[in-house]
C-alpha cells in the first residue's frame, strides 16, 4: 500500500509540473551568459568576442570576463568565441546549460580551448559535497587503479589485496557500500569480495568526481559512502579537425609499459571517439625482495558516437575492460602453523632471486562491457535524459590447487546487468527546481560449471525499481533542497550447501530514503554546504550464504548459523530465510558540512562528518574449527550498530604565480557502539604537503613539477591480536582462546606509521608533453594496514615512471 | 503534448522490462576436489595378524561440527606398514583424494611426527618442523623425482607406551626437494592421533 502511496505521488507531482512551460523563443526572450578566461592563467578574458553564428548577435566581455546574450529568438545556436591571439572555438550551446564558462588557449599552446558549460554539480544535487580531480591531475595517474588514482581526493583511501588489486573506501566505506558511476552506468560487478576490485580502466575517463556527501536519494542503495562518478572525453560537435591523444609510459618497478590512444572529431550534427589503452607490468619490487607473482596485464578500448539534432541529443558507446592480475604467490596459506610461519618470515615463501612478467595462480581474469545507449531531449525549459545500459562482468579466480585443478578457476562468475535510468529536469515552479527520476535494474548472476568445487555465491535474479523526486530553492539568505526516494527489489536465489543440496529463496527489499540540505554562499569568496540524508542497503549474497574457508578465513553467513545449545555459534544444516532468522536492511544517516573559501591566492576546503549506520553487517570470531588441517578460527556475518565520523581537510595557497603549496589531511574515527568495540581494516589517518612549481622556463613552453610527502599514522583504534601460534597453543592445552562473542581479534598488530615521498616533472614543448615521476622516492619498506597482504609481504618500493603524451 | 509522445513509450518499457524474464536454473553440483573431511590410517603388521585401522572424520567437512578421531592402538614390538586414504565424504560425495596425491606425489609429502620411544624403527621424535627433514622415518614410497612421499611408510613399535602420532601432509608445487621441510609449501593436513602401544 505504501508503495502505491508513492507512486501516486510522484505521479501527482509529474502531473502539476507538467504544463507549465514557458517558450522563450517565441518572443525572443531567450537568454544566457558565460565567463571567458585564459586556460593557462584562469584569469579573465575582457574584450573577447562571442559571436551567435548565422545572426548579428554578438557581444563582448567586460573586464571580469562575464558577457550576456540577450533578445535571441533560439533555444540553441553554434557560438563563436574568439580573442586575439588566442585559438577560436565553436560550441554549440543550449539554454538548458544557463551559464557558459570558456577557456581560452593562447595560438602557441598545446592546450586547446574548451566550453565547460553550467556550474551545475556533477550529481546535479545541490547541496552534495563533491570532490574533482581535474583533467590536468588525471592525466599524471592515469595509467595507476582506480583505487590509488582517488586516493589523489581528501577522504578517500584504498583496500587492497597487493598492488593491483585495490579498491576505492570513500569515509570508511566501500565494495557494495559506495558506487561508482562510469560513463552515466551503474558500475555492476562482484563487489561482495573484499578482493573484487571494479573492473575500471581511468585511462578511458577525462575526469574524475568524488560525491561524499548524502546522495543515495538520486543514486539508490549502494550510494551510502558516497559515489565515484567517472566521464568519458566529452564529445564536442565541430571540434574542425581530428582531435587525439597519444601516450606511453614506462616504469622502474615492475617493469611496466603502458600505451594508450584517443581520437575524437565533431562535425555539425555527430560526433565520434575511439579509445585503446594496454598495460603490461611484471613482478613488482618490495625494496628488499621482489613480490613475486604481481604481474598485472590491461587491456581495454571504447569506441562512441553522438548524434545532436536541435534538441535532442543521442549518444551511444561501447567500452571493454579485460585485466590479469596476479597474486603475491607467498600469499597463499595452509593452516594457522602456515599463517605464523608465513608472518614471521623476513621475505614471503616463493619469493624469486629474479624479476618475471609471468602470471601464475592466484591469479584473477576479470572481463567487464558495457553497452550504453543514452539521450537528452531539452523541452522549452525542461529536460528530459534517460539512459539504458547492458553490462557482462565476468570473473574467474585461479587458486592453488591439485593436480589438474590449478586450470580450473575456483570462483567463475558471470553477470548480466541491464540498467534504465530516467530523469526528467521539470521547468521551475515557484521558485523550485529540480527532477524526477526513475531506475530500473535488472541482473542475472549465473555460477559458470566446472569449477571443481562447490559455489561461492548462489546464482540470482534482481530486479530493482526506484523512484525519487529531487528540489531545490533559492531563499532569502540560502538555498534549500530535499528528496525523497523509494525503491523496490525483489531477488531470486539459487544455491547449493557444502553437501551439494539446492537451496532456494525468494527475497524482497523496500525502503524509503531522504535528504535535506542547505547551500549558502558566505561573501564573496565562501560557500557552505550542509546536507543530512538516508540510504540503505540489502545485505548481499557474500553475507547471507558464504560458507567456509575463503582465503585464510572461515565465514559463515548469516543465513548459514545459529546459536547451538550453551550459546555457541555453529553452522546450520539449513539455509535460513527472512521468517526464520531476519536480517534487516542497512539504514545509514549521513550529515556532512563542507566549507570552501576560494580566492586567487587561498584555497581552503573543510568537510567534516558524521555517518551512523544501523544494522551494519560485519564478521565477527564465532569459534574454533577442528578441520583436516588443523583447528582454524571461524568467523560469523552479524548485525550490529556502528559510529563512523571523520574529517576531511585541505588548504592551498598560491604564494606567487609560480609557487603554490598544498596541506591536506583526513582523519576517521570507527566504533562499533552497539558492543563498544573496534572493527578491523578502519582506515588509516593521513597528513601531507605539497610543493608545486608552474612556470614557462628554459624555452620550455610549460615546467610543471611538484614534490609531496605523505604521513599515515599507525591504525590505533584496532582490536585487540590474537597471533596464530595463540590459537594453537590454546588448542592443545584445551583451552580455547577465541570463543562466541564481540570480541575482536587480529592476527597481527597494525603496522606502524610511515612516511613516502613522491615528485613528478611535467615539462611543455608544443605539442608534447614529457613526464617524470618517482614514487616512494626513499624506498621506504612499509606495510600497509588495509592491504591484505600486510601479514606476507611489504609494500612496493621506489617506482620511477617515465611518460611522453603527444596531444593534436 | 510533446513530453508525453515521449513518456508513454518510456513507461511502455519500462512495464515490459519490469514484469519479463526470470530464469531458475539452479548452479551445478560440482565435484568437490578441494576438501578432505575423511582419514583412515591402516596399520598391516608386516608378518601378518590383525590389521588396526583408526579413522578421523569430519561429517560436515566445513561446517562446525566437531570431527571425531579414534585412537592408534597397535602391538609392541611389531613392524607394521601404514598406508593411508584421504577422503571427501561431505554429503553424498565420495571423492578419493588420495589418487590426486598419487598423481601430483612430486609436489606433495607426508612427514611425521611422534613422541620418543613409540618406536624402535625409526628412533626419534620424527622429521616435522625446520632442520628436521633428515630425521628418521622409514619412507617406502618414491615420487617420480626419487625423493619420498609417504603414503605408504614402515614403522616398529617398541615396548607398551603411550603418546602421541602427528601426520602433516605438505603441498609444494614446484617446490619439492631434498631439503624442503613442512616450513614450505601448503599444510592439507596437520593431524595429532593418540596412539597407544600394548
Amino acid at each position: 500500500m505504501k508503495k502505491l502511496g508513492l507512486i501516486l505521488i510522484f505521479s501527482l507531482l509529474l502531473c502539476t509540473v507538467y504544463g507549465q512551460n514557458k517558450d522563450c523563443a517565441a518572443d525572443c526572450s531567450c537568454s544566457f551568459d558565460g565567463v571567458i578566461t585564459d586556460a593557462q592563467t584562469g584569469e579573465p578574458l575582457a574584450y573577447a568576442s562571442v559571436q551567435v553564428e548565422g545572426t548579428e548577435k554578438g557581444t563582448l566581455t567586460d573586464e571580469n570576463g562575464h558577457f550576456v546574450l540577450e533578445k535571441l529568438c533560439a533555444q540553441e545556436f553554434d557560438i563563436l568565441v574568439s580573442y586575439v591571439g588566442y585559438k577560436s572555438v565553436v560550441h554549440h550551446h543550449d539554454l538548458f546549460h544557463k551559464h557558459m564558462n570558456v577557456q581560452l588557449a593562447e595560438d602557441d599552446m598545446i592546450l586547446e580551448s574548451v566550453v565547460v558549460e553550467g556550474d551545475k554539480q556533477q550529481s546535479g544535487l545541490t547541496t552534495a559535497a563533491e570532490s574533482k580531480l581535474s583533467k590536468k591531475e588525471l592525466d599524471l595517474v592515469k595509467n595507476e587503479s582506480l583505487g590509488d588514482v582517488l586516493t589523489n581526493i581528501t577522504g578517500v583511501s584504498t583496500m587492497k589485496a597487493g598492488a593491483n588489486i585495490v579498491k576505492p573506501v570513500i569515509h570508511g566505506l566501500y565494495g557494495n557500500r559506495i558506487l561508482i558511476i562510469n560513463n552515466g552506468i551503474r558500475h555492476e560487478a562482484q563487489t561482495w569480495g573484499s578482493d573484487h576490485a571494479p573492473e575500471i580502466d581511468v585511462s578511458q575517463s577525462e575526469n574524475v568526481t568524488v560525491v561524499k556527501g548524502a546522495s543515495a536519494v538520486k543514486y539508490g542503495p549502494d550510494a551510502m559512502g558516497g559515489v565515484v562518478i567517472l566521464d568519458p572525453p566529452k564529445m564536442e560537435l565541430l571540434t574542425g579537425h581530428l582531435h587525439g591523444e597519444a601516450g606511453v609510459e614506462a616504469g622502474s618497478n615492475g617493469r611496466s609499459l603502458s600505451g594508450n590512444l584517443l581520437l575524437q572529431e565533431g562535425y555539425k550534427k555527430w560526433a565520434w571517439m575511439a579509445q585503446i589503452s594496454g598495460r603490461q607490468q611484471g613482478d613488482m619490487k618490495a625494496p628488499d625482495y621482489y613480490l613475486t607473482n604481481t604481474g598485472a596485464r590491461n587491456l581495454s578500448y571504447m569506441a562512441g558516437t553522438r548524434y545532436h539534432h536541435k534538441k535532442l541529443d543521442l549518444e551511444l558507446s561501447y567500452s571493454h575492460v579485460e585485466q590479469e592480475l596476479g597474486v603475491l604467490r607467498g600469499s597463499v596459506v595452509g593452516n594457522l602453523a602456515d599463517l605464523a610461519l608465513a608472518m614471521e618470515s623476513d621475505e614471503p615463501a616463493y619469493t624469486n632471486d629474479d624479476f618475471s612478467y609471468d602470471i601464475n595462480n592466484p591469479r584473477q581474469e576479470v572481463q567487464h562491457d558495457v553497452v550504453t545507449a543514452k539521450g537528452e531531449y531539452n523541452f522549452s525549459n525542461s529536460m528530459l535524459k534517460f539512459e539504458y545500459g547492458f553490462q557482462a562482468n565476468r570473473r574467474k579466480e585461479f587458486d592453488v590447487r591439485r593436480s589438474n585443478n590449478n586450470e580450473l578457476p575456483s570462483i567463475d562468475l558471470e553477470l548480466f546487468t541491464h540498467t534504465l535510468d530516467v530523469e526528467w529536469l521539470h521547468p521551475e515552479i515557484n521558485g523550485w527546481d529540480g527532477s524526477i527520476g526513475g531506475q530500473w535494474l535488472y541482473q542475472d548472476n549465473n555460477n559458470v560449471p566446472g569449477t571443481n568445487t562447490v559455489q561461492f555465491v548462489p546464482n540470482y535474479n534482481n530486479s530493482r525499481f526506484g523512484l525519487y523526486i529531487t528540489e531545490s530553492k533559492p531563499l532569502d539568505h540560502f538555498t534549500l533542497e530535499v528528496g525523497v526516494r523509494y525503491d523496490y527489489q525483489q531477488a531470486n536465489v539459487r544455491g547449493r550447501g557444502n553437501d551439494n543440496s539446492i537451496y532456494r529463496q525468494d527475497l524482497t527489499y523496500n525502503s524509503v530514503t531522504g535528504l535535506i540540505g542547505i547551500s549558502k554562499e558566505l561573501g564573496q569568496y565562501g560557500h557552505f554546504r550542509t546536507s543530512i540524508g538516508s540510504a540503505w542497503r540489502p545485505s548481499n549474497v557474500a553475507e547471507l550464504y558464504s560458507f567456509g574457508k575463503h582465503e585464510n578465513e572461515v565465514e559463515y553467513g548469516f543465513w548459514r548459523w545459529e546459536i547451538k545449545s550453551a550459546g555457541a555459534v555453529g553452522t546450520r544444516d539449513d539455509v535460513a530465510d527472512q521468517d526464520s532468522k531476519p536480517i534487516d536492511n542497512e539504514t545509514s544517516i549521513k550529515w556532512l558540512a563542507t566549507y570552501n573559501y576560494k580566492t586567487s591566492r587561498h584555497d581552503l576546503e573543510i568537510t567534516p562528518y558524521v555517518n551512523y549506520i544501523g544494522n551494519y553487517i560485519y564478521t565477527r570470531p564465532g569459534g574454533i574449527i577442528s578441520t583436516v588441517r588443523g583447528p582454524f578460527p571461524y568467523f560469523v556475518y552479524d548485525q550490529t550498530n556502528a559510529l563512523f565520523y571523520g574529517l576531511d581537510a585541505s588548504y592551498i595557497h598560491h604564494h606567487n604565480k609560480t609557487f603554490s603549496s598544498q596541506v591536506r589531511g583526513a582523519y576517521l574515527y570507527v566504533r562499533d557502539v552497539s558492543s563498544d568495540a573496534y572493527f578491523v581494516g578502519i582506515p588509516l589517518n593521513k597528513v601531507g604537503y605539497k610543493l608545486n612549481f608552474e612556470k614557462s622556463i628554459l624555452g620550455f613552453d610549460n615546467v610543471n613539477a611538484s614534490i609531496e610527502g605523505n604521513y599515515i599514522f599507525k591504525q590505533y583504534n584496532a582490536p585487540k591480536v590474537i597471533s596464530p601460534t595463540e590459537i594453537i597453543e590454546g588448542e592443545e592445552a584445551g583451552t580455547p582462546v577465541i570463543e562466541n562473542s564481540n570480541d575482536r581479534f587480529d592476527f597481527a598488530a597494525a603496522p606502524d606509521g610511515y612516511f613516502l615521498l613522491d615528485a613528478q616533472v611535467n615539462v611543455t614543448m608544443g605539442k608534447l608533453i614529457l613526464g617524470l615521476r618517482g614514487k616512494n622516492l626513499f624506498n621506504t619498506s612499509y606495510r600497509d594496514y588495509t592491504n591484505s597482504m600486510r601479514y606476507y609481504a611489504d609494500d612496493p618500493g621506489i617506482n620511477v615512471l617515465f611518460s611522453a603524451k603527444y596531444k593534436f | 503534448m510533446k513530453f508525453l509522445r515521449i513518456t508513454i513509450p518510456v513507461l511502455l518499457l519500462f512495464t515490459v522490462l519490469f514484469t519479463s524474464c526470470s530464469d531458475d536454473d539452479v548452479p551445478e553440483a560440482e565435484n568437490e576436489e578441494e576438501v578432505i573431511n575423511k582419514i583412515t590410517l591402516t596399520f598391516t603388521p608386516a608378518q601378518g595378524g590383525d590389521v588396526v585401522t583408526a579413522t578421523y572424520l569430519d561429517p560436515d567437512g566445513e561446517g562446525t561440527e566437531p570431527a571425531t578421531q579414534e585412537d592408534i592402538v597397535l602391538q609392541a614390538n611389531t613392524e607394521y606398514e601404514l598406508t593411508m586414504s584421504l577422503k571427501n565424504t561431505v554429503g553424498d560425495e565420495n571423492e578419493e583424494i588420495t589418487d590426486e596425491i598419487n598423481e601430483e606425489s612430486d609436489a606433495h609429502m607426508f612427514f611425521f611426527g611422534f613422541t620418543e620411544g613409540l618406536f624402535t624403527d625409526p628412533q626419534g621424535t620424527g622429521n616435522i618442523g625446520a632442520g628436521n627433514r633428515n630425521n628418521d622415518v622409514n619412507y617406502e614410497d618414491v615420487d617420480v623425482n626419487a625423493l619420498p612421499v609417504g603414503l605408504i611408510t614402515s614403522w616398529t613399535t617398541g615396548d607398551a607406551a603411550s603418546g602421541d602420532f602427528r601426520i602433516v601432509l605438505k603441498h609444494q608445487p614446484n617446490l619439492k626437494s631434498q631439503s624442503t621441510t613442512t616450513e614450505d609449501g601448503l599444510s592439507d593436513v596437520d593431524l595429532t592421533w593418540n596412539i597407544e602401544v600394548e
